[in-house]
């Protein structure tokens, strides 16, 4: 795979939260390359530092974050002319003008909850217009409203034009969501970030959703970053899937990769513990033994051993490292230490 | 069960680990204490009495037999200021907990019953929120006359709608709970049911708004003393202290008269309100 | 938004009844007899004399009637007389009240101003030494006295320094504004104390939510950020303590007139009460209820052109 086909590059991404004068280390090392115009899917428990990662990634931290990365880069495609340019989000400014001029352009994001991801003073019309307006200085207002007019009839929000005039109180979930992502869309950004889009909603909506996103990137070539815990979503949805634990991917892979051959511990519990349609009566789901720890009082080695099946004296004995398993197939455990070691 | 009651005990001495760790909830909370301390065992610090004249020492300044001098008739300062603050701060924690009292019995009704019952309450807790509790007292005060029982009846009639708020809203929120129905079901009195089931879940916020109204209490009849409309004058409040500090010949030539007790009641409330403040980090994390 | 005014001006009405009716019924219940207090010692001898002022004040009425004939009186225009020096307690309220209202209005406007903006400075630059000097006077504003600060700010202001008067509303020594600094200043403290205090919570939490991540995301400035999208919705809860603190900026009002004899409404209460003068009583308590009222009318209509959800009625 050539370097220019990577639009997402992070390397060694690490980010902390101090809070009553300890430091909690939530994400560590976090590498992981994305396909332009596919889908990767980051899965975990929750608080296992998904959030996290894409926040880092987009530079919005709370203030007693505090973020390292050997490199976050962006490679962005000229579509007429073909040419690449680099920019490494990691040296940015998180309130700088550069950083300002990625987000919303470069890089979309939908979040969790669309309940309150919409300002509630102001009309989502102009709440998606503002963002068009951003990138676009000396657009008409007229020009503008056309355009997200058009977003939204592509979007599927039924009677636009007045709709546009409405607030967000006046909307419902998934229609809400609908404008949560004509705002990340508007621009036309290259990625997509979507932090468990569909979590608040209902499962008819959700399916809903997912489809009008697998829609966008099929037909304008984006390339999306998925979080969620639905092991059913990422099979429909994903390309590339990473499976993280408490703040470190403990596997990565294609979608065939990880859900054929699954070599973590973890991803195997995971995947056991899904129900699958058809499920034979004798047939169990399994759950995973223990409970999350807790990431402040975690130790060295593998964040897993406490609840692994498979453990051995030397999994806490230093951090696991990635070993390549196959083309592209990372996992790490020290099951595989016969393999590359990768960073 | 025995799960449980470690668990809870657990979560106990971890808000003690909390509030210990938060400094000025710490401070606060010693600050009070001693203060507290001194104002009930009075005589053990001094061996003036309150209200005993001395006509051969009349206004002097801070000086050694009084630490704090003494005020025109002659009365040592510093005994009053311990003294009056038996009475301050009694009337402070009287009237806030009977203010609780009231709001938390018909937070408890109006949430729990709702519908009519729910909005006469909450009509009257807002025509009481719109006249000015100091003009409510003073109306009252000439209905039942000055006196300190009279004061915390009136500190409990005008102080019960922040808990009252509280209360009900909480109760609105619990009321559709499973347990809640379940206890229903069950064919539990309803009297129970709020006072047992669902009151306990609603104390902490309850607790520390009364804490917050003692401060406000204690403030509120400085006030009135100081305007001569609170307690009666020959009762040694902090308040009826200040209102010494009512003449310019006073403010100005003998500053140990107020700057004094003054200082003292913003020390206290002070300390009072950092306290509440730290409880209200452990106990209830939610509101700010 | 004209029947969200609407809504609000017709609610007010059976408020001020009720208000009215309470302050009426509480004062019947003093036992005061008003007739001991006009008649004249001759007069007083006589029996007849004492029935047939009782007759002409409408003293003998049933309550209800007496109530429905004060309160028809007051919508005239006609708020009675002063039982204890006959003055027309019309002319009372048009010489104090306004004094009261200029008083806290303006400390209202004052405190609401700087509360506002230092809590939501504050609330920008968290935990910097702004916001500790911010928070640590907001504590100190709830606990001092507001009378006590009162006589420290006349200790200086009026005594050691004899830049400011210390008493009074007009003189012919200083000027109305140099009369008004001191009461005003006392009279903001808390207020801006408590305004400070929410604004700079709710700023941080309104900066902590959903919507600003997604206003972020869309690439503006931080101006933008906290101006355009922060404030209106910070601002909401805040307005809703303000009107709920309101009544209480009259309660010190009282306070701080005795503080600098400021000739305003509360001491014509504070002295009514003490006479049992209960017309005065009355009217002042309804005129300052009505006020109030209105007052919070104005933060309510602010409120609902703050946020849409409340203009469109809906929660």
């Amino acid at each position: 795979m050539e370097q220019k086909d990577i639009v997402l590059d992070v390397r060694k991404l690490n980010t902390s939260f101090i809070s009553d004068g300890a430091t909690v280390h939530i994400v560590k090392d976090v590498s992981f390359q994305l396909e332009r115009g596919k889908t990767l899917a980051i899965v975990g428990e929750s608080g296992c530092g998904k959030s996290v990662t894409v926040h880092s990634i987009v530079k919005l931290l709370p203030q007693n974050a505090r973020f390292t990365a050997e490199q976050v880069l962006y490679r962005r495609l000229d579509e007429k002319t073909g040419g690449i340019t680099e920019f490494d989000l990691a040296k940015m400014d998180p309130k700088g003008k550069e950083m300002r001029s990625m987000r919303g352009a470069d890089l979309g994001m939908v979040f969790q909850d669309p309940m309150s991801s919409l300002n509630p003073v102001y009309r989502v019309g102009d709440q998606v217009a503002e963002a068009l307006m951003e990138h676009n200085r000396g657009m008409k207002k007229s020009e503008a409203r056309e355009k997200v007019l058009q977003m939204f009839r592509n979007l599927g929000i039924p009677d636009p034009e007045r709709r546009i005039m409405d607030y967000p109180h006046q909307f419902s979930g998934g229609m809400k969501q609908r404008v949560v992502i004509a705002i990340a869309m508007i621009n036309n950004p290259e990625i997509i970030i979507a932090d468990e889009p569909t979590t608040a909603l209902d499962v008819t909506i959700q399916a809903q959703i997912m489809e009008l996103m697998k829609e966008l990137q099929l037909n304008m070539g984006k390339s999306i970053i998925l979080i969620t815990h639905n092991i059913g979503l990422v099979a429909e949805q994903a390309e590339d899937v990473c499976v993280m634990y408490m703040g470190r991917i403990v596997e990565f892979g294609s979608l065939e990769q990880i859900f054929e051959n699954p070599l973590h511990p973890y991803t195997k519990a995971l995947l056991r513990s899904v129900p699958v349609l058809g499920l034979a009566d004798d047939q169990k789901l399994e759950t995973i033994p223990g409970a999350t720890p807790n990431p402040a009082s975690l130790g060295v080695g593998c964040e897993f051993a406490d609840r692994c099946p498979e453990r051995s004296e030397a999994c806490s004995a230093k951090n696991v490292p990635a070993y390549e398993v196959e083309p592209r197939h990372r996992v790490r455990c020290i099951k595989f230490s016969q393999f590359k070691e990768v960073d | 069960m025995e799960l449980n009651k470690s668990h809870a005990s657990n979560m106990f001495q971890k808000n003690v680990r909390k509030f210990l760790r938060n400094k000025l909830a710490m401070i606060g909370m010693v600050v009070m204490l001693i203060i507290l301390l001194m104002c009930v065992f009075a005589p053990v610090f001094t061996s003036y009495r309150a209200d005993q004249p001395d006509f051969s020492a009349r206004t002097q300044p801070p000086n050694l037999p009084h630490i704090l001098g003494t005020d025109k008739l002659g009365r040592d300062v510093f005994s009053r200021i311990l003294y009056g603050g038996r009475y301050s701060i009694l009337i402070g924690v009287t009237g806030a907990f009977f203010g609780s009292l009231i709001g938390v019995i018909l937070g408890a009704i109006a949430g729990y019953f709702g519908k009519l019952i729910d909005s006469a309450i909450v009509r009257l807790s807002e025509i009481f929120q719109t006249v000015p509790n100091m003009i409510l007292i003073l109306i009252l005060g000439a209905v039942f006359g000055r006196s300190i029982g009279n004061l915390l009846f009136i500190f409990a009639i005008t102080g019960w709608m922040t808990t009252f708020r509280i209360v009900r809203n909480e109760f609105i929120a619990l009321k559709g709970e499973t347990y809640v129905q379940v206890c229903e079901a069950f064919g539990m009195s309803k009297i129970d049911i709020m006072f047992k089931q669902i009151l306990p879940n609603v104390m902490s916020p309850v607790i520390v708004a009364t804490t917050v109204n003692v401060a406000h209490f204690i403030l509120s009849e400085a006030g009135l003393s100081f305007i001569g409309v609170g307690v009666p004058s020959a009762t040694p409040t902090w308040g009826n202290i200040l209102n010494a500090a009512k003449s310019l010949d006073v403010i100005s030539n003998y500053w140990w008269l107020w700057v004094v007790p003054g200082v003292v009641i913003t020390v206290f409330v002070l300390a009072v309100n950092f306290f509440g403040d730290g409880l209200r980090d452990v106990l209830d994390p939610k509101q700010q | 938004m004209l029947k969200f005014i609407l809504k609000k001006l017709i609610q007010m009405i059976p408020m001020l009844l009720f208000i009215s009716f309470l302050v009426f019924g509480a004062l019947q219940l003093t036992g005061i007899d008003p007739v001991s207090y006009i008649a004249t010692p001759d007069m007083a001898a006589n029996q007849e004399n004492l029935d047939l002022l009782r007759e002409r004040l409408g003293l003998n009425q049933p309550f209800l009637i007496r109530y429905f004939n004060w309160v028809g009186d007051i919508l005239r225009g006609n708020f009675g007389y002063s039982i204890t020096n006959g003055t027309p307690i019309g002319v009372l309220i048009a010489q104090r009240l306004p004094a009261t209202i200029e008083l806290a209005l303006i400390s209202m406007v004052v405190s609401a101003v700087l509360g506002i903006s230092i809590g939501i400075v504050s609330a920008i630059y968290q935990n910097s030494p702004i916001d500790y000097l911010g928070r640590f006077f907001a504590v100190l504003g709830q606990a001092i006295p507001q009378f006590f600060f009162g006589i420290c700010l006349i200790q200086i202001f009026s005594i050691k320094l004899g830049w400011l008067p210390s008493s009074g509303r007009y003189s012919t020594y200083a000027t109305p504004l140099r009369h008004f600094i001191l009461p005003c200043l006392t009279l903001t403290l808390s207020l801006t104390s408590v305004l400070m205090r929410y604004s700079r919570n709710n700023m941080l939490g309104v900066l902590n939510s959903d919507y600003i991540k997604t206003a972020r995301m869309k690439g503006i400035s931080e101006t933008k950020v906290y101006v355009k999208h922060a404030f209106r919705n910070a601002m909401r809860p805040v307005l809703v303590i303000l009107c709920f603190r309101l009544p209480m900026l009259i309660s010190g009002s009282v306070v701080i007139e005795s503080v600098y004899n400021w000739p305003g409404i509360g001491s014509v209460i504070t002295d009514a009460v003490i006479a049992g003068d209960y017309p005065v009583v009355m009217v002042t308590t309804l005129m300052v209820a009505a006020s109030i009222l209105i007052a919070s009318f104005l933060v309510d209509v602010l409120t609902a052109l703050l946020d849409p959800r409340v203009r469109l009625g809906e929660e």
